[in-house]
């Protein structure tokens, strides 16, 4: 039975290319079955502050300014710096910040709105998040989107295509740079939990190694890997090395013991003051090929990819796949399967259990079939 | 000796009292951090002192992992707060939003003490008993002792209440804040105050909203009401010095003209930024915003101290 519904679309934190598509996907399916779909301003930002936006912090998302949309960008609703309506950082009455519990406040807006549930455009927090909204009662279907691939029980987030394009574009780039120049370039792919992007950027350029999260790289093991690879012919090399990655048999390396003046300065500190903390985008290029320099004659250089992989325009899979994603979404609403995320398992989408996903992470495993692509390829990935 | 002492029954949110400081005032002191905090410096050290109230930490160094414990994988355990990731052990890790929801008496139930909480309740009587503890040094050293934070002041019965003991018992008394707090509440406590020591972390208003969340006007004003108001108490101020945010000359000039007139105003002094409170972060879930910034270079340093050194007539050494 088709019971006329008002849903409305939430989009989490952080940039994605080609959101607009998946928005396309939900609305269309849904104009379909006779329902009206709202885009919700700035994650959840427009219900939470509907008195500082137009149209009470909704979005029109009728057939109309559907077909006004561009399917390559992620313009149609904003985003916000965080989706966490139980952490909402507000002033007080004596002009003292705090962070308040504002669940309630969305809550009731949503129902104020006549809204009977959310589609969610989420990765990593927005998962938790959601399911605590999810258990004070708010109906929703979530959609799985990161550039990085590392979500649970789907084959294929929504991003990892576009971010995955770009990233074999640059290293080409890279390469032809390495070439140019005689020397190893270590380029730096996102990545902090999962080396997908790395690992399939790295075999599509034929890269000479590929550093990722889930295998800890010998440095001393890759160096002597690459001194095979690099003769008077084939002067160069190209190492991909994912932001996430750690690094054992690292030349040089002491510590400095500073414990008293940490905990003059901050107390209850426990961690070193160092590289390894501190700098996230970049860090893993840097420390690699700085290590890589001590134990190699030839010139080793960091290059890092970082946040220009999350820009751009979608490529025609994760168009296909948002609009895919969007369909099925409304279809899953309307069948009530709520507290579900849409994954893409085989040749189909199912939806799984949000409880049974948001605590995982989908990553490369010893016998993942990319890594045996990678060995006959002749790239080193120290798994 | 009072004889009546009630005013130390008042209750406060405390995280640490750490014995043994030489950072926070002179001589050898005790520094007690109480819990909350009115502004979210992107930089902060301390990100256990933001939050008013006791919140959930976690230590996996002392977790024994699924096999042998596993207790918060089960209920009364929120379902999803713990959980093992994929890897080679069996460590338990939070879901930091889920586990935030955790009490007191929950992470009780851990039996390793590896999920706990930071801040604890204390009467400022029990404070009090512990700052006695090294009465004989603050005498011996010229020391005493400092409420720190999180701010100070968002407490101020009770800090004025520590404070009010400390110096019935003849000891030297300092807080150090960020004077974001109605007038009132600063007025409150120093009253037993010897030595303020005040943050001016940025003097334009704008910029002071985006790197700490609030704009400088209020604490600006309270800052020279209190040197009005309290010519007999002393004034330090100071600077968190961080590249790219108030590392310049002009920033310091402008401390420098800000505290001219006012003789008790004793020094200002430079805090070159660290980073030492990273990994605290982790311990709460948090996430730091600053990452990308570095320490001051000790050529910036001395250049700065020696504008400040000639500002108070001092020889720079």
């Amino acid at each position: 039975m088709n019971t006329k519904k008002r849903v409305a679309i939430a989009l989490g934190a952080g940039y994605t290319p080609g959101i607009n598509s998946i928005i396309m996907g939900v609305a269309i399916s849904a104009h379909n079955m006779g329902w009206e779909v709202v885009g919700i301003r700035d994650g959840f930002e427009g219900l939470l502050f509907p008195e500082k936006y137009p149209n009470k912090g909704l979005i029109d998302l009728s057939p109309d300014s559907i077909n006004k949309l561009n399917p390559l960008g992620s313009d149609a609703m904003g985003t916000a710096a965080s989706v966490d309506p139980f952490n909402v950082r507000t002033t007080n009455e004596y002009g003292m910040i705090e962070e308040e519990d504002m669940s309630d406040t969305l809550l009731a807006n949503l129902k104020k709105e006549n809204i009977d549930g959310v589609i969610a455009i989420m990765m990593g927090r927005g998962l938790s998040i959601l399911h605590k909204l999810n258990l004070k009662g708010m109906k929703s279907v979530c959609i799985p989107r990161t550039i990085e691939n590392d979500m649970a029980a789907t084959s294929v987030a929504f991003g990892f295509n576009t971010s995955l394009s770009f990233s074999i574009e640059m290293l080409d780039r890279a390469r032809q740079a390495a070439i140019s120049s005689k020397k190893i370039g270590v380029v730096e792919v996102l990545g902090s939990q999962a080396g997908w992007l790395a690992l399939q950027s790295g075999i599509a350029v034929l890269a000479d190694a590929v550093v990722m999260p889930e295998f800890p790289c010998d440095v001393k093991a890759l160096a002597a890997h690459l001194k095979t690879k690099i003769t008077p012919e084939h002067p160069h090399a190209i190492v991909v090395v994912a932001e996430g990655s750690t690094f054992t048999n690292l030349p040089g390396t002491t510590k400095i013991d500073n414990d008293d003046i940490k905990k003059a300065l901050s107390p209850l500190a426990n961690e070193d003051d160092s590289e390894f903390v501190i700098d996230k985008s970049g860090k893993a290029a840097k420390v690699l090929s700085m290590a890589l320099q001590q134990l190699l004659a030839d010139e080793v250089y960091p290059l890092v990819l970082g946040p220009w992989s999350r820009g751009g325009d979608a490529t025609a899979v994760d168009r296909q796949l948002g609009l895919a994603y969007g369909a099925a979404s409304a279809k899953a609403f309307e069948q009530e399967k709520f507290s579900t995320m849409a994954a893409f398992v085989g040749s189909h989408i199912e939806f799984v259990s949000l409880i049974e996903v948001l605590n995982k992470a989908r990553t490369v495993k010893a016998d993942n079939g990319f890594l045996n692509v990678a060995r006959a390829l002749g790239i080193y990935t120290g798994a | 000796m009072m004889e009546n002492q009630d005013y130390l029954d008042i209750k406060g949110r405390v995280i640490n009292i750490q014995r043994y400081c030489g950072e926070d005032g002179p001589g050898t002191r005790t520094t007690v951090f109480v819990k909350g905090c009115s502004l979210r410096c992107k930089w902060c050290s301390n990100p256990e002192s933001i939050k008013p109230k006791p919140e959930l930490d976690f230590n996996k160094k002392v977790c024994k992992g699924a096999a042998e414990c596993g207790i918060c994988l089960k209920e009364p355990f929120p379902q999803g707060a713990f959980y093992v990731p994929d890897g080679e052990d069996d460590l338990v890790v939070p879901n930091w939003d889920l586990a935030n929801s955790c009490t007191e008496e929950l992470a009780s139930l851990c039996p390793t003490g590896a999920i706990g909480m930071f801040g604890k309740v204390m009467t400022a009587r029990e404070v009090l008993d512990e700052v006695l503890k090294d009465e004989s040094m603050y005498r011996n050293t010229g020391g005493g002792v400092t409420i720190s934070g999180g701010e100070c002041l968002l407490q101020p019965d009770f800090t004025a209440a520590i404070l009010r003991g400390a110096q019935e018992s003849g000891i030297h008394t300092a807080i150090e804040t960020a004077g974001n707090v109605p007038w009132e509440f600063m007025e409150k406590v120093l009253q037993y105050v010897n030595l303020m020591l005040h943050d001016n972390k940025l003097m334009n208003p704008e910029r002071h909203k985006k790197w700490t969340g609030v704009d400088n006007k209020r604490i600006l004003e309270n800052f020279q009401k209190a040197y009005q108001t309290f010519p007999h108490v002393e004034f330090i101020t100071r600077t968190p010095l961080i590249p790219g945010i108030n590392a310049n000359e002009e920033h310091i000039r402008a401390v420098l003209e800000f505290i001219k007139p006012y003789k008790n105003v004793i020094d200002y002094e430079l805090l070159p930024y660290h980073r030492f409170g990273l990994g605290k972060y982790e311990f709460l879930g948090k996430v730091y915003e600053l990452k990308d910034f570095t320490s001051p270079t000790p050529e910036m340093l001395k250049q700065f101290r020696a504008m400040i050194d000639d500002a108070f007539g001092r020889t720079t050494v």
